[in-house]
């Protein structure tokens, strides 16, 4: 059939693009780790003189890698010095200057940013796997309607924490819609919770969820990507 | 009824970022285009405006400089002077089509969830507090759109229509709410750009919301409005892929 010919080709484009971001973060937390355990230097936890040289890992990246809006690291409390909070994210602002972001980590605050138990981190931390999540607002975070893709990493052999990268929802559009539009019918990019990342017409929306018990004529094809749960969605 | 001087507030509200001269001359443009001032209508003192908008006299000079270049208003002098209204702007395809191709699928989106949500909440109380001269009016307001000749006259009609339901529900911060929705969007619904948006149907969904309205039935009105906003919606999304990646389907063909 034509339209599966379609299909297939659209979803073999996104998994290449989504492929190569999911490169570039593992690269990221690679160099990270790497990074990290050579700043510690035999000491078993991390703290502020940890961090020498992450900035320039962020900023490397996002001069790299356009389509982020934001690159960095989060920590696991389990790897950090009396069990604190630590992230080091830089963000492009809408000037283009990049800065760090700042958020509240002190627990019991009303706007604590309890990045452990969102799923970017927590995903990552007990799959061992990359990770996508969103669409969603990073509310008390970067504040904007964004995914974020994220590779865990370890420090002598313990989990540490997940680094990777942001894209603002409004970034992504351009970039991949072509390839959904080359799909005749109504087609959509979803996540692992069934969430739409991007449709190619009204009739998925970007955030709307795909019900159990969507038309029967309704099809689904897995992306090739490892351990995203990435799908096209696809007639009626 | 919100008196006028709420939705003027509504008009002259301070500004939230820098380029505060082009957008104040957005925010006249687009006031004159939503026909909530009128050619012949003299705009505050400078000095007014200044404050209201929270600029400089210096920004707002430079404001009213390119809106006088552009002939929407008129300087005069005197004890009577001021400066006027003295055209309607012509909505331009261009700056439409610029917007089109900087808003993204997820802000329109946005847009529509939050005017259903505006809109669903003033029809229910349209449908509480709305009377007989009420429900005249809106059917008044509904029919001239269906009657206007141009684009900009649409606009303005359609427009106008939404914010006299909010001002029927007796609801000033509705109306401002809707206002700013109205003033966000409508333009680019009814500026042929792609696809041609039907006055047609617009009014018949404005009548059958001012029936639903007048019989009181608040279940069916919030339904119409939410199918109502649904479709423009849609436009705005076909639009948006029509007038954003025309390029990447053809190739794709």
């Amino acid at each position: 059939m034509k339209l599966d010919n379609e299909v297939v080709h659209a979803a073999h484009a996104l998994a290449h693009w989504t492929g190569g971001v999911l490169a570039e973060i593992n690269h990221l937390a690679r160099n990270v780790a790497e990074l990290v355990e050579l700043n510690l230097a035999g000491r078993p936890k991390v703290d502020e003189s940890s961090l020498l040289g992450l900035e320039v890992l962020s900023r490397e990246f996002l001069a790299k890698n356009t389509f982020a809006v934001g690159a960095g690291t989060f920590f696991a409390a389990q790897s950090v010095e009396a069990e604190g909070h630590i992230f080091e994210w830089w963000s492009r602002g809408q000037s283009g200057s990049i800065a760090k972001l700042d958020a509240d980590l002190t627990p019991g605050s009303n706007r604590y940013y309890d990045y452990e138990k969102l799923p970017f981190f927590s995903t990552a931390a007990s799959t061992g796997e990359q990770t996508l999540w969103g669409p969603y607002i990073d509310y008390l975070g970067f504040e904007e309607y964004i995914i974020t893709l994220t590779a865990p990493f370890s420090l002598h052999g313990t989990f540490a924490g997940v680094a990777g990268c942001d894209i603002l929802v409004k970034d992504l559009e351009p970039l991949i819609m072509p390839d959904l539009r080359a799909i005749p019918d109504n087609a959509a990019l979803v996540n692992a919770s069934n969430r739409v990342i991007m449709g190619n017409s009204g009739m998925y929306l970007v955030g709307e969820r795909i019900k159990p018990g969507s038309p029967e004529d309704q099809q689904r094809m897995d992306l090739d990507v490892p351990h995203l749960g990435l799908s096209l969605v696809y007639g009626s | 009824m919100a008196s006028p001087s709420s939705f003027q507030s509504q008009i002259y509200r301070s500004l939230p970022e820098i380029e505060r001269a082009e957008a104040i001359v957005d925010r006249i443009s687009t006031a004159i285009s939503l026909g909530l001032l009128k050619v012949g209508e003299r705009l505050p003192a400078e000095a007014a405006l200044s404050e209201m908008f929270g600029v400089g006299g210096a920004t707002l000079r430079e404001a009213l400089t390119a809106l006088r270049d552009q002939g929407i208003v008129e300087t005069r002098r005197g004890r009577s002077g001021g400066s006027f209204v003295v055209k309607q702007p012509q909505t331009q395809a261009d700056a439409m089509r610029a917007w089109f191709l900087s808003t993204s699928i997820s802000e329109i989106r946005d847009i529509g969830d939050e005017h259903a949500a505006i809109a669903a909440a003033t029809i229910r109380l349209a449908c509480e507090r709305a009377e007989a001269h009420d429900f005249e009016r809106l059917q008044e307001l509904a029919r001239s759109l269906v009657l206007a000749h141009s684009p900009e006259h649409r606009a303005s009609a359609d427009s106008r229509f939404h914010v006299e339901l909010a001002v029927a529900a007796q609801s000033p911060r509705l109306a401002n709410a809707e206002i700013r929705l109205q003033q966000e969007t409508v333009q680019q619904l009814w500026t042929p750009l792609a696809v041609a948006f039907d006055p047609e149907t617009a009014t018949a969904e404005h009548l059958e919301l001012v029936r639903a309205v007048a019989q009181d039935q608040p279940e069916k009105a919030q339904a119409l409005v939410l199918g109502h906003i649904r479709r423009n919606i849609f436009h705005l999304i076909d639009t948006k892929l029509t007038v954003g990646y025309a390029q990447s389907n053809q190739d794709a063909q």
